[in-house]
């Protein structure tokens, strides 16, 4: 432990001198009478002992979910005795807690202690948590000693999830067995169409009722249930950030959200993190690449970068065909929007899902930045008209509606204008 | 027609210390320490200047210049955001009203010693080594506490 002095002991010491000389030169008894109650503190202050303090911090959970609560707690003892210890728990600001990080306490001699400390899970992220800082102090304050205890100890906080019912369907499926419908033909369980027999056409496949009807035999065409692969492509070139409120942090969770429901269905699921750090994750299907996703998107930060960068930095096998490009974007860096429509050209089934920077930052009433503002609204719109030229779906995500929204205005765009 | 006081001319000094403690109680500065010596020294350079008896007001004077700096001292802890246990205060409360009444006694130990004649006696040094002693205990149980 470190010691530390007050500065009222240097200060009292030397009031304390000179109310002694004074005295001692003008032959005068009052200055020391002022000095006498000076000299009792600094005896004061100068038996003060230097305790032994232990402190231990442990937590109930190193996992949790954005929104809950982690209880810390904190194990506190002196052999000797305490009159005051003060302990902070240093926390990153995406953790909180309720009334403070720090607690005084006092310890009597051998007298063990235990503090809980609730921490607010306000932000999704790895932290590190788990060193206390604590400082002993005497009953005056004259003297402390300051010290750390405790080891880092990671803390995980997953993004919370948002509700969803449905999905957005890709318009191609892949070859391996899934939940997904195919538009092909095939072996399956959903009636297709009716065609005429053909040689190797199995018995039961024959529709009885069309054939008494045709007098030649006809058979039930399938639709086969199939896998699809889904790309989560994500921008972090740039987030707009105010009072808490992110979209970077909308993002990861709509990701998040995505990415267990698909991977529930059997699909393959990608991510691709597109901004000032690169990072990818080929599409693949189970519980192990959920996890990997999500622990992707836990260290998902906007790094921002002048590099001119395009689609054709990514691996090959991160994109791959007939994939469902779903991107999630703020639309607010032109290399993303170029890269985008980039995909497009490539034949990616993509639907961009704009999380709304607007209700971010919304100007005051009659301030000169509201013009600033609607231009840039106008030249998003313009973005987005762009986009949908090209028949790409742009749905815009505001902060007060869930994600099923623009998923639903998806759907219908696709149910309305079929690209082809 | 009376002339007026010399004590007068230390008014504005004290006036001085008095602003400069406002000014460490609002900004939390360190000026705590250059008020009390503002304080202490105006105190002495008045009665030096009136001459005279000693100043039987002193060790009052000494106590409140005491208890200026250690609640001064406290408010200015009391500052940071701490979730303490309410003894803790009571404890801290207690502690300085001990200190203040402890240094009030001494300071008028000292006073009242002045006025014996010196070579008085025995019973007298051994009073005046008594309360020095005492003087030391008090503050080193009032820091063991």
């Amino acid at each position: 432990m470190t010691g530390y002095t007050s500065w009222r002991l240097p200060a009292y010491a030397v009031f304390a001198a000179a109310g002694l000389v004074a005295g001692l030169a003008l032959g005068r008894v009052e200055p020391v009478a002022l000095a006498a109650p000076f000299l009792l503190v600094l005896v004061a202050g100068l038996a003060a002992h230097e305790p032994e303090v232990s402190v231990g911090v442990s937590y109930d959970r190193d996992r949790a979910i954005e929104g809950d609560d982690v209880t810390a707690t904190l194990e506190l003892s002196s052999v000797r005795g305490v009159e005051r210890l003060e302990v902070l728990v240093p926390l990153p600001p995406q953790l909180n807690s309720e009334g403070g990080v720090t607690r005084a306490v006092r310890l009597r001699p051998g007298e063990q202690r235990t503090v809980e400390l609730k921490l607010r899970c306000e932000r999704w992220g790895v932290f590190t948590v788990g060193q206390v800082l604590f400082r002993a102090r005497d009953i005056l304050g004259l003297r402390s000693w300051e010290g750390a205890a405790g080891a880092a100890h990671p803390l995980r906080v997953f993004p919370r999830e948002e509700t969803l019912r449905t999905l957005v369907a890709p318009l191609e499926t892949q070859v391996f067995a899934g939940n997904q419908v195919s538009r092909a033909r095939g072996e399956g369980i959903e009636f297709a169409d009716l065609r005429e027999w053909q040689p190797g056409d199995r018995l039961r496949r024959v529709n009885w009722r069309a054939t008494a009807l045709r007098r030649t035999l006809w058979v039930n065409e399938q639709n086969p249930e199939r896998n699809t692969d889904v790309v989560l492509f994500l921008d972090t070139f740039a987030e707009v950030r105010a009072e808490g409120r992110s979209t970077n942090d909308r993002t990861v969770r709509a990701a998040a959200t995505l990415a267990r429901l698909y991977l529930q269905r059997k699909d393959r699921v990608g991510v691709v993190g597109f901004g000032g750090l690169l990072s990818w994750l080929v599409p693949a299907s189970g519980t192990r690449q959920l996890y990997a996703i999500v622990e992707a998107l836990l260290t998902s930060e906007v790094v921002h970068s002048f590099a001119l960068r395009g689609v054709n930095v990514l691996p090959p096998r991160t994109l791959p065909p007939k994939a469902l490009v779903l991107a999630i974007t703020p639309l607010l860096d032109n290399r993303t929007a170029a890269a985008l429509l980039d995909l497009r050209a490539r034949g990616y089934d993509l639907i961009v899902v704009e999380v709304s920077p607007l209700d971010i930052v919304t100007p005051d009433p009659g301030s000169p930045l509201e013009l600033a503002h609607r231009l840039w609204s106008l030249s998003r719109e313009a973005l987005r008209w762009r986009y949908e030229q090209v028949g790409v779906p742009v749905v815009t995500w505001r902060e007060d509606m869930p994600l099923a929204v623009p998923l639903e205005e998806v759907n219908a765009f696709r149910h309305l204008a079929r690209p082809a | 027609m009376r002339a007026p006081s010399p004590t007068l001319a230390f008014v504005p000094s004290a006036a001085l210390g008095a602003v400069l403690l406002g000014e460490a109680l609002v900004l939390g500065g360190r000026d705590l320490a250059a008020a009390l010596f503002l304080g202490g020294g105006t105190y002495v350079a008045a009665i030096a200047v009136a001459g005279g008896q000693i100043d039987a007001s002193a060790p009052l004077v000494a106590m409140l210049l005491l208890l200026c700096g250690e609640l001064s001292a406290w408010s200015l802890d009391e500052r940071l955001e701490i979730r303490a246990e309410s003894q803790l205060a009571r404890r801290r409360g207690a502690a300085v009203a001990v200190l203040a009444l402890a240094g009030l006694a001494v300071a008028a130990l000292v006073v009242a010693l002045s006025a014996v004649p010196p070579n008085h006696g025995l019973a007298w040094t051994l009073l005046g080594a008594a309360a020095a002693v005492g003087a030391a205990g008090t503050g080193m149980w009032v820091a063991r506490r």
